[in-house]
């Protein structure tokens, strides 16, 4: 070939290989975009469609039966019913308020136990909440137990210095990834008849008490708690440390107490903090699964649970009519937090961090009324964050005699001889750690794509970014089942052709949406503070876009990047709203939906599992440390 | 090398103005400065010559050659910015040679070859292996331009780059920048706020204001014969005086001032409403010409000489003394051919 000809072919190769380039960029926002359309945004269309669908025509019969029905909405189904009878809708409120009455009692709060306690009670005549009153009335609870639990811990976070203060500032994000059916059998290996608790209390002649049985809804609480305590901790401990010191400083100088300058100044700044967390906390709660799914059961039924159950009775059409009315709440809560957040951020600035005072300076001060209170508060968080953690792992090899391997025996057994209809260990770990990797894969680049995009496109980034976290939003059963019936089921196109998306696919790509927000909201934070003279002075030297996000953004962000894909891994390892729901019958299941298929039978076996579930999970967070990931920004 | 051209460029942004109609001729091997007060447009200027901003109209040449949609990383520009905005987890000779990564070094020189030369260049000699943050603002800065001018760009770009440096350092890199400007004879356009540092490096500068431009000329020729108030009052210190023309003579004209009249050459023909400037330096009590009554409200001790901030009829006056004056009133003239007049728009 002559050198012209060679030359030309090169100059070809370089033209089309700078051209990709050019347009690199470009090309993966399109494949996310489609990725996006496929995975999150057809199923959830599928759930909406299905929900005013009867009989391949659009109605409206789904809603009204479902608003006008006292099981679902309790006392305002007369109000749906008959909105414009507004008279007799404030006769019916005034009637209740009237009757009203406030009165003083003893109520012995543990079953079982002898232990009265002075109680103003509100006597109420009882209200029929409805199955979406319910949810609301115990996410409200769990929210109030949660600011309860988190807001002495951001206390001691942001004023005490104390050897691991650090290192428990960054556990607080730990729950959060946690998976909820092993957080669930865990409260169960600490709070059941046989549990740890009651074993405790055994050595000193008490008991055996019914905690979870008598009351349920105190344990789905606490257990909500366990989640979202140090979510409010954390979000406040962040507002309490960009508190300007010299804003106090100046308070004080101007002749406030510190207490006033407290009031005056520090409050108003993390008050925002705290209704961000309490917000988020009623929202998760709201839309809680597994937890109540394990802990309470039917009985307890929130909407997400009976949904659950509506799919299992194959009555798809009423669990997609609730899923809409659930992610529509949700949504409206969202929206309502994000533009919260929004018009809080920009406010937290600061020089100075206030400084913190030594916990233990020596013994006359330990030994101080708020320091009790300070160790009294260790040990709450010692019972509810340590304790079904320890139990989980104590009540995996103990049994009511003594220590014993039989829960473990039983799962290796189950592994060896079960046939292969039932739910063996060795799969669940396998399914679990492949899907962990594939959603990596896919979700680590589609997060930091969308974050990309949106990280200075303006007005249109918003919108992106908005329409690309809907995933926080939208329920995992919601997912489930939106999956299930487009993509599992099939979607019939043109041609007699069926567009199908099934069995391990499936699942993984339901991990992937759940789990790409995370890199996202790991990634853009770094992207948006780096200096854009950055990029423009590679580009001025001659980087194609492409060229300089891999040379110099992607480079910067990198830990963004790395803790972003140990969320990524830990959502998936955890996730179980739409794994069990797209698990079915086959043999793509996961270590949570295992444990909680194990929990149906005896609870030895599944506690056996889900620590299993917790050795891989703290395995994997350790992996990702070692490489040099970290779980801050 | 080149020369650079920009034609009518207008740039909205949402309906706001940011540039309203540019016309400027860039010189091969010239330095150029824009300068002006912040939002005035200079950087948004710079930002289209380097094609990170596309102009809503108009249009900007490179010898003549259209840049209409031109990537940055294509149009063979050094850009160093007020930020540095060097590479931090780059070393130093990796920044310097990133831009040799796209275009080979000039002159058949090896990469390492030309990142050595260039860190010479600026007297940075050896310190290759350093991370950005071991260097002082003034290194890095330093190093920002080596590694613009690594690739050996048609056209170097400078926005605001001494702006996060103190004084002293400032006017040492600023001789530097120009040292090396003129031994590489690079056509060169230079941002700045700064009025004195524009008429002490450039070879020409460009005064804007509110999107445009007010006045293009050589320093000597924005300082002594500015072309509007604006570039008056904003090119260092300057006495203004609003007045009409009453009488035209020969080679002088009478301009009543507030009641008062004032005698000076060189008023535009046929303007009727004028503006007088006089510089400071231009007013003293040993003239006997155009007397003043001034009453002293301020003095600064500068040295060399003392400015007296003053007012005479109203209208505020800058007067630089040879020492602080006694008394609260004094009295300066100025000579009529030391008046430059503008016509008031």
């Amino acid at each position: 070939m002559p050198a012209s000809d060679r030359r030309g072919l090169r100059n070809a190769v370089v033209t089309l290989r700078s051209r990709l380039e050019r347009h690199a960029l470009s090309l993966a926002a399109l494949a996310t975009a489609a990725v996006l359309a496929i995975m999150l945004y057809l199923p959830v269309g599928v759930v909406f469609v299905e929900a005013v669908l009867e009989a391949g025509r659009p109605t409206l019969a789904h809603f009204r039966s479902v608003l006008t029905d006292p099981f679902y909405v309790g006392a305002l189904a007369d109000v749906f019913a008959e909105p414009l009878a507004v008279g007799s809708h404030l006769e019916g409120v005034a009637g209740w308020l009237g009757a009203v009455s406030v009165s003083a009692t003893v109520v012995r709060p543990i079953p079982g136990l002898e232990l009265p306690v002075p109680w103003l009670a509100l006597e109420t005549p009882g209200v029929r909440l409805g199955l979406f009153g319910f949810t609301a009335y115990q996410a409200a609870l769990s929210t109030l137990a949660s600011v309860a639990l988190g807001l002495p811990a951001a206390y001691v976070l942001a004023t005490y210095e104390f050897r691991g203060r650090r290192t428990i500032r960054s556990l607080t994000i730990l729950p959060f990834v946690l998976p909820g059916i092993m957080v669930a059998v865990g409260f169960y290996a600490m709070f059941g008849r046989g549990g740890t608790l009651n074993g405790l209390l055994g050595l000193v002649g008490l008991g055996p008490y019914p905690f979870i049985e008598g009351n349920p809804l105190a344990i789905v609480i606490v257990a909500h708690a366990f989640y979202n305590a140090p979510l409010v901790a954390r979000v406040t401990v962040a507002a309490w440390e960009s508190v300007d010191r010299r804003a106090v400083e100046t308070a004080r100088s101007l002749g406030a107490s510190p207490r006033r300058a407290f009031r005056d100044v520090v409050v108003p700044q993390l008050f925002p903090a705290v209704l961000t967390g309490a917000l988020l906390t009623f929202i998760f709660t709201f839309m809680t699964f597994p937890i109540v799914l394990a802990l309470g059961g039917l009985q307890l039924a929130t909407v997400e649970v009976w949904i659950y159950d509506r799919v299992r009775q194959l009555a798809y059409g009423e669990a997609a009519t609730l899923a809409v009315l659930e992610t529509l709440l949700s949504l409206g809560l969202t929206y309502a937090y994000l533009r919260y957040e929004s018009a809080q951020s920009g406010l937290a600035r600061s020089a100075g961090t206030p400084a913190r005072r030594p916990l233990v300076p020596d013994l006359r001060t330990a030994l101080s009324p708020r320091r009790l209170a300070i160790v009294a508060y260790g040990l709450v968080v010692l019972v509810v964050f340590v304790g079904p953690m320890a139990s989980l792992i104590v009540g995996s090899v103990t049994d009511g005699s003594g220590l014993t391997l039989r829960h473990y025996a039983f799962l290796l057994e189950r592994q060896l001889e079960g046939a292969s209809y039932q739910t063996l260990p060795w799969i669940a770990i396998r399914n679990s750690l492949l899907f962990g990797v594939a959603t990596l894969a896919v979700a680590v680049p589609m997060g930091v794509v969308i974050s990309v995009v949106t990280a200075r496109a303006g007005r249109a980034g918003a919108i992106v970014d908005a329409l690309a976290m809907l995933p926080l939003a939208v329920s995992g059963v919601v997912f489930g089942i939106g999956l299930l019936r487009g993509l599992v089921f099939g979607i019939p196109l043109p041609g007699g052709w069926r567009f199908q998306v099934t069995g391990a696919v499936a699942i993984v790509a339901a991990h992937a949406v759940a789990a790409y927000p995370f890199v996202t909201r790991n990634v853009s934070p770094l992207l948006a503070n780096l200096d854009p003279a950055m990029v423009e002075s590679a580009r001025a030297l001659g980087a194609s876009r492409y060229r300089a996000l891999r040379d110099v953004e992607l480079p910067l962000v990198a830990s963004g990047i790395v803790a972003g894909a140990a969320f990524a891994f830990a959502i998936s390892i955890g996730e179980f709203s739409s794994t069990v729901i797209l698990a079915g019958g086959g043999d793509t299941y996961t270590m949570p939906v295992a444990v909680e298929r194990y929990l149906g039978r005896r609870s030895g076996p599944a506690i056996a599992m889900g620590t299993v579930l917790l050795f891989v999970t703290a395995a994997s967070f350790v992996v990702v440390d070692r490489v040099g990931g970290r779980f801050e920004r | 090398m080149t020369d650079l051209e920009l034609e009518g460029v207008a740039k909205r942004y949402d309906g706001t103005a940011a540039l309203e109609g540019i016309d400027l001729t860039v010189r091969d091997g010239e330095f150029f400065t824009l300068v002006g007060p912040s939002g005035c447009g200079k950087t948004t200027t710079l930002r289209t010559v380097a094609g990170f901003e596309s102009p809503t109209e108009g249009s900007v040449r490179f010898d003549g050659r259209a840049m209409d949609g031109v990537p940055p990383e294509e149009r063979d520009v050094g850009v160093v910015f007020q930020s540095y905005a060097l590479f931090p987890h780059m070393s130093v000779a990796e920044n310097v040679g990133y831009g040799l990564r796209f275009r080979d070094p000039p002159d058949g020189q090896t990469v390492d070859e030309r990142v050595r030369e260039l860190l010479e260049l600026v007297d940075l000699e050896g310190m290759g292996e350093r991370d950005p943050d071991q260097l002082s603002g003034g290194q890095r800065q330093r190093v920002a331009l080596a590694r613009a001018l690594a690739p050996a760009p048609d056209l170097l770009l400078l926005d605001e780059p001494m702006s996060a440096l103190d004084a002293q350092l400032r006017e040492s890199l600023r001789r530097q920048v120009k040292r090396i400007q003129s031994a590489l004879a690079i056509t060169t356009v230079y941002v700045t706020h700064d009025q004195a540092e524009a008429l002490a490096i450039s070879d020409r500068v460009a005064v804007m204001n509110g999107g445009r431009v007010e006045q293009v000329g050589r320093p000597q020729a924005i300082y002594r014969e500015p072309a509007t108030r604006f570039v008056a009052e904003f090119v260092g210190d300057n006495n203004v005086f609003e007045g009409t023309v009453r009488a035209r003579e020969e080679d002088q004209a009478r301009i009543d001032v507030g009641g008062e009249t004032l005698a000076v050459s060189a008023v535009p023909p046929g303007a009727d409403r004028v503006t007088v400037c006089v510089r400071p330096g231009a007013l003293s009590r040993n003239v006997g010409t155009n007397r003043l009554p001034v009453t002293v409200e301020t003095s600064e001790f500068l040295g060399e000489t003392v400015r007296v901030h003053g007012r005479w009829n109203g209208v505020e006056i800058v007067l630089q003394l040879p020492g602080v004056p006694e008394a609260d009133e004094l009295t300066v003239g100025f000579d009529p051919d030391d008046a430059h007049v503008v016509a008031t728009d």
